[in-house]
């Protein structure tokens, strides 16, 4: 194993690609946040090409040690503790300085990495760049060693001065214990980086709290689960490193099948609820938002903060709140949402939303509680260049999805093993027909010919309150789809018609497994390079083919153009 | 709040050389797309029907991603459903036609579109949708409602149009690229470019020139089948001799060669005018004055009932059937044939003897061309040039099938079973038995066709209803559970005989690698697959049984799955509504067991089977 390590003081940063595993001999350094300390265990970083750059940054430390002697002696024998070998060692203190922090980088492989790394699409993702003109240093050499390279520090985390303020606000109002346990909303266009800022902002409230909670509402680009979920996770670990490294068990995740809420806007609101009904305001919780504030979806924002009552809303936007209008305690109170009235307007409903004739007050207004408190509002102008611009982004939001799903799946690779284990010869759990129902979330489907749709297809293994029970040994289809805790997903791997078995490929551990009563179809797909990877197998392989030509008319999708301009007058 | 820097590349669309681009599609197989296409086309309101079923679990495959033109298809097939059903108003009807043709114009258009808009009608032109389906669409959401004929005109011109410009090219077409044989390399490349502006190309005839150019096209060819004609007649002139002239056909002249690559030419404008011209009377079917100069007797070739061209006739055409053999015109030709035999009463002799016996012969030199790939000696080269083929295409068998049946005759049993046997990959042997049965019952009695009440009568042969083949599926279905276990031991053997040659080499590299690591791994497997299924001991989940090679199994595949499309079908299911109890719903459509009131209704009248009840049987094989 390959480990560098390197005497860092204030204000000393390496912002870098790539991934290893950090350990801080002596003194402490901040990562994304997250400042880590010679007490603690070892941390994975990862920093892939399509995020924001991770940066080790030196930070100032208390010493026990008294004088400059003792510190020596102490750095030393962590040294030696981590089995630095001694010219390294002796290299090394000669640098040493008072206040300076010793890391130690290791080569760091794991197997979800293995497992994404193993798919051409995306076995470049942690490759650094070599940039051009600089000649390469014994210092990159040492780096790359340990599989990371070096980077501008512009590549990495730019914080405003609106948000650095905002974030001192919030952590204020995380650590007054008589407040009460603040619950954080962030929201904001796409790509604004509200996921980024969440992340630092969960990695800081780290540093002085044993954990916080999240609720992911964004069903695209969820942080810790696959897409199309609404979940509440409890976070104890500091997030170094992109959605696809950690993805984990929710403490109560629903999945809602669509990357997208505004076909079903009131099962999303139905689903947001049941998830924060299980949040206990113990500790702080941090509210993660759709990106889509625009007409519908700044109604159902507005819904949604009515429905969970923030104590503080962080609200990211570019150019002076042309996108959205400020969400001001105000605002908030008077303006009309998707489901709910603003007060004071409950004639005149007439406004804004189009097409909603059939506006009527949501069901469960008494849920709703009527945040007559108020919230604090902090708003940030982002500092990247292309903040906000969706099109400019890194990569495309549906390649996120994919490589995350990915890293879920990544999780059934046996932890020992140093190759990859292709998916389709693992073994996968079987479970019958008739003794789990079925439901297709986002069509309709002859229920005759349900297994066409169900084979080699991505569920959410869910549990339903009902008991499936049935007199036929046939398929149970759902009439309707349930809000119900979903388990974990898994793949369909094929369905075997005579003996009426489902066989299922999941990494949810069998004590959950087997409460799983229900499976969930939606509209996320299994990314395609898991079909096109596969070989070694017998045959032609389903749903693959190299024939279909996209170049004839009517073979794509349904593309919407959203800049489409009319020669007259163009829209606005 | 996020970084920012050199934007990296989106997730690397492979940019490797790994060609072809494989795609994921929502169909399992070839053979699904086949049957769907068939079916949406077939004009038989229940196969339509399933085949929209199946379209269904499409769309959940895809989500977003579904193909405008299926979903297009799908949307004007279910319109002409609901109007043969007979239970909609015309408004209704004109407003579900409507929605789907202005759909249809708009979603097939918006690719075409670019930042600043196009006129509809420019874009329309462009694609070769007549201009009169533009004007409807604008008269449905801008006009006065349009009456149900112009709504119903609408939509078989589109559904044409859909089948002509994408079911028709899209699979059917690239398989061209396949046959690596050298032979077929300019004709490749040729098809590709006539592909790349055959917009421009369909723009410039519709519907009436469209006609003409198919005349002018017609006689092109007809000139050029003259002229090999000619040139063989001048062959066997100068040879004087029956014998030296069979060896002089088959070493094809340059002057053959060169009529050849027109007609190829002229292959890549409409396949079906070059098959149409070439069933012609005078070409592949002889005059009686061309058989007199061959010195074949009409008697000989009435009675023949070997399915053998007579030799001489054979070899006079084998030099241009070769040169024109390919995945695509094969398939047309035998579709030609097929439906130029339907055409055919008994009262014409040479027709339909010699287009059976064409089947037949063309059918058995692509199954000869196959066996002898394998062990290609130099020496028979004499031997092959002999041979109608050099390789072995592979058709559309399905579509063959479909076809043969839709021609039935005295040779049906025959044609149907050659083609069963050849295919690829083969229906499940019990469906292929049924079918076989059905259709010898149908056609027994070496009666043909005219004589539909001498099965009744005749004496020793028992008579079939649907009922004794209820009866049989029932039965089936009960030794079914004996199949399976059979099924299951066979497997380990099975596969690896089936491979095809293209992916032998493929396989083998593969297999070489992880073989030793993963013995290392079994052990370490064993113990965390014994405790998961300790934890999932009482559990209506368990751990699928070892002993599967699952890593021989792509995802959606399991061992003895067959490739048969209708293998996923659901018999039986049960709805439930959550806090209810799950009610069961009877069985399928599909189940031959229910009784179909027209099934029964057809027995009544008579023994003679409609088309319909043909398709509907068809549809219900794969339940025996």
């Amino acid at each position: 194993m390959v480990s560098i390590s390197s005497p860092v003081s204030p204000p000393q940063k390496l912002t870098f690609t790539g991934k290893c595993r950090l350990t801080c001999l002596y003194g402490a350094v901040q990562v994304f946040g997250f400042t880590i300390t010679q007490e603690q265990p070892s941390y994975d970083l990862f920093s892939p090409q399509t995020h924001c750059a991770l940066t080790i940054e030196a930070v100032t430390y208390e010493t026990l040690e008294k004088s400059k002697k003792e510190m020596r002696i102490s750095a030393r024998a962590m040294l030696r503790a981590h089995r630095v070998p001694r010219d390294a060692r002796i290299k090394l203190m000669k640098s040493f300085a008072p206040l300076c922090s010793l890391v130690l980088l290791d080569g760091l492989d794991t197997s979800v990495t293995r497992f994404i790394l193993n798919h051409p699409e995306f076995s470049h993702i942690f490759r650094v760049k070599r940039q051009r003109g600089s000649c390469f240093t014994p210092e990159d050499a040492a780096l790359a060693s340990a599989g990371i390279g070096k980077r501008d520090p512009e590549s990495g985390l730019l914080l405003s001065e609106s948000s650095v303020s905002a974030i001192e606000e919030l952590i204020q109002a995380c650590r007054e214990e008589d407040d009460g346990c603040p619950v954080i909303l962030v929201c904001g266009p796409k790509s604004i980086g509200k996921s980024t800022f969440n992340r630092y902002l969960i990695n800081l409230l780290l540093n002085h709290l044993p954990c916080v909670e999240y609720l992911e509402c964004d069903l695209g680009q969820t942080e810790f689960t696959p897409p199309g979920c609404v979940s509440l996770i409890n976070v104890s670990e500091p997030c170094l490193g992109p959605p696809f490294t950690h993805q984990r068990m929710p403490r109560k995740m629903v999945y809602y099948g669509e990357v997208s809420c505004d076909q079903d806007t009131e099962r999303y609101i139905d689903t947001v609820k049941y998830v924060f009904n299980s949040y206990k305001k113990e500790v702080p919780l941090v509210i993660n938002t759709m990106g889509w504030v625009k007409g519908v979806g700044l109604l159902l924002l507005i819904d949604i903060i009515r429905l969970l009552a923030p104590s503080h809303i962080v609200q990211i936007s570019v150019e002076d709140f042309k996108d959205m209008p400020r969400f001001t305690p105000e605002y908030i109170n008077l303006a009309a949402g998707l489901h709910t009235k603003g007060k004071l307007q409950g004639k005149c409903k007439s406004m804004d939303v189009s097409g909603m004739e059939d506006w009527k007050q949501y069901e469960g207004e008494s849920n709703f509680q009527t945040s007559t408190i108020g919230h604090k509002l902090l708003c940030i102008q982002p500092k990247f260049p292309g903040a906000g611009n969706a099109g400019e982004a890194r990569v495309h939001s549906s390649i996120l999805r994919d490589v995350a799903m990915l890293g879920y799946l990544g999780q059934l690779q046996p932890l020992e093993t140093r190759s990859v284990l292709p998916l389709h010869s693992l073994i996968p759990y079987q479970v019958p027909f008739n003794a789990v129902a079925l439901r297709v979330i986002h069509t309709d489907v002859a229920p005759t010919h349900i297994m066409y749709s169900v084979n080699a297809s991505w569920v959410g293994l869910c549990r339903i309150l009902d008991e499936v029970r049935c007199q036929t040994d046939g398929p149970v289809l759902l009439t309707q789809t349930p809000v119900c805790d979903c388990l974990g997903f898994g793949i369909i791997r094929g369905v075997d018609m005579e003996r009426m078995l489902y066989h299922i490929l999941t990494p949810v551990p069998p004590e959950n497994l087997r409460l799983v009563n229900c499976l969930l179809l939606g509209n996320i797909t299994i990314p395609n390079c898991v079909f096109t990877n596969q070989q070694g197998t017998e045959g032609e392989i389903p749903y693959v083919t190299s024939e279909y030509n996209y170049d004839i008319s009517g073979a794509g999708k349904l593309k919407m153009k959203k800049h489409l301009k009319r020669r007259e007058h163009s829209r606005s | 709040m996020a970084g920012s820097g050199a934007r990296a590349e989106p997730g690397g669309r492979a940019c490797g050389k790994r060609p072809p681009r494989r795609s994921v599609v929502a169909w399992r197989s070839k053979a699904e797309w086949d049957q769907v296409m068939v079916g949406l086309y077939c004009g038989d309101c229940r196969l339509q029907r399933d085949a929209l079923d199946r379209v269904s679990g499409w769309r959940s495959r895809y989500g977003h991603r579904m193909p405008l033109a299926v979903d297009c298809t799908a949307d004007l097939i279910h319109c002409k459903i609901l109007d043969t059903s007979g239970n909609m108003t015309s408004h209704e009807l004109v407003l579900s036609y409507g929605l789907a043709l202005v759909r249809f114009v708009n979603l097939i258009t918006e690719r075409k579109q670019k930042i600043v808009n196009i006129p509809l009608r420019r874009l329309a032109k462009e694609m070769n949708i007549p201009i009169w389906i533009v004007n409807l669409r604008h008269d449905l959401t801008h006009g006065k409602l349009p009456q149900l004929v112009a709504c119903q005109k609408g939509c078989d011109v589109v559904l044409e149009w859909l089948r002509r410009t994408y079911w028709s090219r899209q699979l059917g077409n690239s398989l061209a690229r396949e046959c690596e044989e050298e032979q077929n390399e300019e004709v490749e490349t040729a098809a590709t470019e006539t592909e790349v502006d055959s917009d421009s190309e369909e723009a410039q005839n519709p519907q009436p020139p469209g006609y003409q150019k198919h005349k002018e096209l017609h006689e092109k060819v007809r000139e050029l089948l003259v002229s090999y004609k000619n040139q063989q007649f001048g062959v066997l002139q100068e040879l004087q001799s029956l014998r030296k002239a069979r060896k002089a056909w088959c070493n094809s002249s340059s002057e053959v060669e060169w009529i050849l690559a027109q007609i190829k030419d002229l292959l890549q404008e409409s396949r079906e005018v070059v098959a149409e011209a070439l069933l012609d009377d005078g070409s592949l079917i002889p005059t009686v004055e061309q058989l007199e100069t061959l010195n074949i007797k009409c008697e000989e070739n009435k009675q023949l009932l070997d399915f053998k061209i007579p030799q001489t006739f054979y070899y006079f055409w084998q030099p241009l059937l070769k040169g024109l053999q390919s995945r695509n015109f094969t398939q047309t030709l035998l579709e030609k044939m097929f439906a130029d035999l339907k055409q055919c009463s008994e009262s014409s002799e040479l027709r339909p003897q010699y287009l059976i016996n064409w089947v037949a012969e063309i059918l058995t030199a692509n199954t000869k061309a196959k066996t002898r790939r394998k062990k290609r000696r130099p020496s028979q080269s004499q031997i092959n040039k002999r041979k109608l083929f050099h390789h072995r295409v592979s058709l559309q068998w399905i579509k063959l099938i479909d076809e043969c049946l839709e021609a039935p005759c005295w040779a049906t049993p025959h044609l149907l079973q050659r083609i069963l046997s050849d295919m690829e990959p083969p229906l499940p042997s019990d469906a292929q038995e049924n079918l076989l049965y059905l259709c010898s019952i149908y056609t027994q009695e070496g009666g043909s066709l005219s004589s539909p009440g001498s099965s009744s009568d005749s004496s020793g042969q028992p008579i079939y209803t649907t009922e004794s083949l209820q009866w049989k599926a029932r039965q089936e279905s009960q030794t079914k559970g004996h199949r399976v276990e059979r099924r299951e031991t066979v497997l380990g053997g099975v596969g690896e005989e089936e491979d095809n040659g293209e992916e032998e080499a493929e396989e083998e590299e593969m297999e070489a690698e992880p073989m030793p690591f993963e013995e290392l791994l079994h052990v370490d497997n064993m113990m965390v697959i014994a405790e998961k299924r300790a934890a999932l001991h009482g559990s209506i989940w368990q751990i699928s049984a070892d002993g599967v090679q699952w890593k021989d199994f792509p995802l959606g595949k399991l061992p003895g799955q067959t490739d048969d499309p209708d293998s996923l079908l659901v018999d039986s299911y049960s709805m439930m509504s959550m806090l209810d109890q799950p009610v069961t719903r009877g069985d399928g459509r599909n189940s031959p067991s229910t009784n179909n009131p027209e099934l029964n209704g057809a027995v009544m009248e008579g023994l003679l089977w409609t088309q319909n009840d043909l398709h509907r049987i068809k549809s219900g094989l794969q339940l025996f």
